[in-house]
């Protein structure tokens, strides 16, 4: 068994006898130290999908699931395509990658985790630190080099994220997925 | 028959569980017409509030309220029609094997921390699957329409405006616990935990051209007062001045009293929870001491609150408010963001009504309760 936060976007829980995928887990501390963590499930016997709310600590049963390596190839809407060394493609929709979407991008090079449940591609997870480009932000702030004041940043898919305030328009970053935040400028 | 209502406290620490737990069992049945069992742990803490409890019976009933204790090992019982889990606490085993042997489960709720932090909205009223194959529903108050709302019994704002309007209504409840208004004096109540900024606040009070008067409640805080008056030992009714500040302690007072304390003062410093909301009630400039969290999460609830409570107010006024509220809770000098303060008095005061207003127009958390228990039907 798990706790409720050590779940993350693309795990599957058993949940009174269903398997459900984890599309989206949002942890918040509510007060005094207890915590709770908002779900976005998907039910992968019959599609049906929820949001549900957790205590941080209420206990799940996690499901072990097949993983392949695969990389991104392109999108056919509604559906992305990612590709394993040997060529095979597979396709997921957009709500099974919710957590990670904001980071797919044409021409990514990361090599992700393809999540299987009964050979169906449940989920994708990339790792946990990737690199993007800054296509659009505002000016630096001069003489702020403690990274602590934060801006908008904008990358090549339209997803705009929190940056220190001295990282400028072609800067590439480090951007850790399980939080989706901002983690350092890359040197060049 | 009326439906019962099983809510469930486990006294942490200090009285914001039981205090919002009391609050809401007594107004669902006054307003409402439910029966309510109120299982408490500790039932000397809720004779705090409520003087007629006694703490050694297990079972009586006050204001209509059935008091249990929580105790074990769990008698058994017939769970109710609806069960509260107050501030996440976790339902006895026994009890909760019970609900889900019901031919009919009951609603099963958590009743969770107060917060204007955006998530909020998003989690209120959604279910969770628990392992016994029930529901249980997260039931958030707050201060918008997508949250629970807050604790606000019927009439309270009339209540409070009529009494602010009668001086002697005003004068008899001081008297009651002990205070004589000093004439041209600031009312200011102080309740509060521990804060090493106390010191900075009363030199800041002590030296101002205006005469304050200050009512401390027993509690906490009193220790930071002893080392500011240089004493020790302080109990209801010691008297102190320094300089433009007049020191009063005055005995804990139940939760209808502190609302009349409250509503004297021209302004009020509270904590944690229930009385922070009654503070909001009470329509005067406050000072929120929150509870300190683990990794500084207290911050975020903290300007979250400021954020929503400072939309209406001029930069400026709320510039001021801002910097006192940070400065008491990061326990820092406040001589600077009292003095800027009192330039915004008149401003916060009258914004102070205005938010009343405006969070008193919403619906309060025990109609939203019984209004999602009659929609569950």
């Amino acid at each position: 068994m798990k706790t409720a936060q050590e779940f993350r976007a693309g795990q599957v829980a058993i949940i009174n006898g269903a398997p459900w995928v984890i599309q989206k887990a949002e942890f918040n501390k509510s007060g005094r130290n207890a915590a709770v963590v908002k779900m976005k499930l998907k039910n992968l016997l019959n599609g049906s999908a929820t949001e549900t709310v957790f205590k941080a600590d209420d206990k799940l049963e996690p499901v072990i699931l097949e993983r392949k390596e695969v990389t991104y190839s392109y999108f056919a809407d509604p559906l992305y395509v990612f590709m394993d060394a040997d060529f095979n493609q597979y396709e997921i929709e957009k709500d099974d990658l919710e957590g990670v979407l904001t980071f797919i991008e044409d021409g990514m090079t990361d090599v992700c985790e393809a999540v299987f449940y009964n050979d169906k591609v449940i989920s994708v997870e990339l790792p946990t630190t990737i690199v993007r480009e800054i296509v659009y932000t505002e000016p630096s702030v001069r003489g702020d080099t403690s990274g602590k004041v934060m801006k908008t940043a904008r990358l090549k898919n339209g997803a705009e994220l929190q940056v220190s305030a001295f990282c400028e328009i072609g800067d590439s970053i480090e951007i850790d997925t399980r939080t989706g935040e901002y983690k350092s400028r890359v040197k060049a | 028959m009326k439906p019962l209502w099983d809510i469930f406290c486990s006294v942490v620490d200090n009285y914001g569980d039981i205090g919002v737990t009391w609050r809401l069992a007594r107004q669902l049945v006054a307003e409402h017409g439910q029966a309510v069992r109120l299982w408490v742990d500790d039932l000397h803490s809720l004779a705090r509030l409520c003087p007629e409890v006694d703490p050694d019976v297990a079972q009586q009933v006050q204001r209509g309220v059935e008091v249990r204790r929580w105790a074990l090992p769990w008698q058994p019982v017939e769970p109710g029609d609806v069960v509260i889990e107050a501030f996440a606490c976790h339902l006895p085993g026994e009890f909760a094997a019970a609900m889900t042997a019901k031919s009919r489960p009951p609603l099963w709720l958590n009743l969770e921390y107060l917060s204007a932090e955006d998530w909020v909205g998003g989690c209120h009223g959604l279910p969770s699957f628990q392992s016994n194959g029930l529901q249980k529903f997260f039931f958030f108050p707050g201060f918008t329409s997508e949250t629970g709302g807050l604790l606000r019994e019927q009439g309270l704002i009339e209540r409070r405006r009529a009494f602010q309007a009668d001086p002697a209504a005003q004068a008899a409840f001081l008297q009651s616990i002990g205070v004589q208004r000093r004439p041209g004096a600031r009312l200011i109540s102080l309740f509060a935990y521990e804060n090493a900024a106390l010191g900075s606040w009363l030199e800041a009070l002590a030296a101002g051209t205006q005469p304050t008067q200050l009512l401390v409640p027993e509690g906490r805080v009193l220790r930071d007062l002893e080392r500011w008056l240089s004493t020790c030992g302080l109990a209801a009714h010691d008297q102190y001045k320094r300089g433009a500040l007049h020191v009063q302690v005055i005995p804990f007072v139940e939760q209808d009293a502190y609302d009349r304390l409250l509503w004297c003062c021209d302004f009020n410093a509270v904590r944690g929870e229930d009385s922070f909301v009654r503070a909001q009630w009470a329509g005067r400039p406050m000072l929120w001491h929150i509870y300190r969290q683990e990794e500084n999460a207290h911050w975020l609830k903290l300007d979250a609150f400021l954020a929503l409570y400072r939309k209406a107010l001029p930069p400026a006024a709320g510039e001021a408010l801002g910097a006192l509220w940070h400065a008491w809770n990061a326990e820092e000098d406040m001589g600077p963001a009292w003095q800027g303060l009192q330039r915004e008095w008149q401003v916060l005061a009258e914004h102070a009504e205005h938010w009343c207003r405006e969070q008193a127009a919403q619906t309060d958390i025990a109609a939203r309760l019984v209004l999602f228990y009659t929609n569950w039907l």
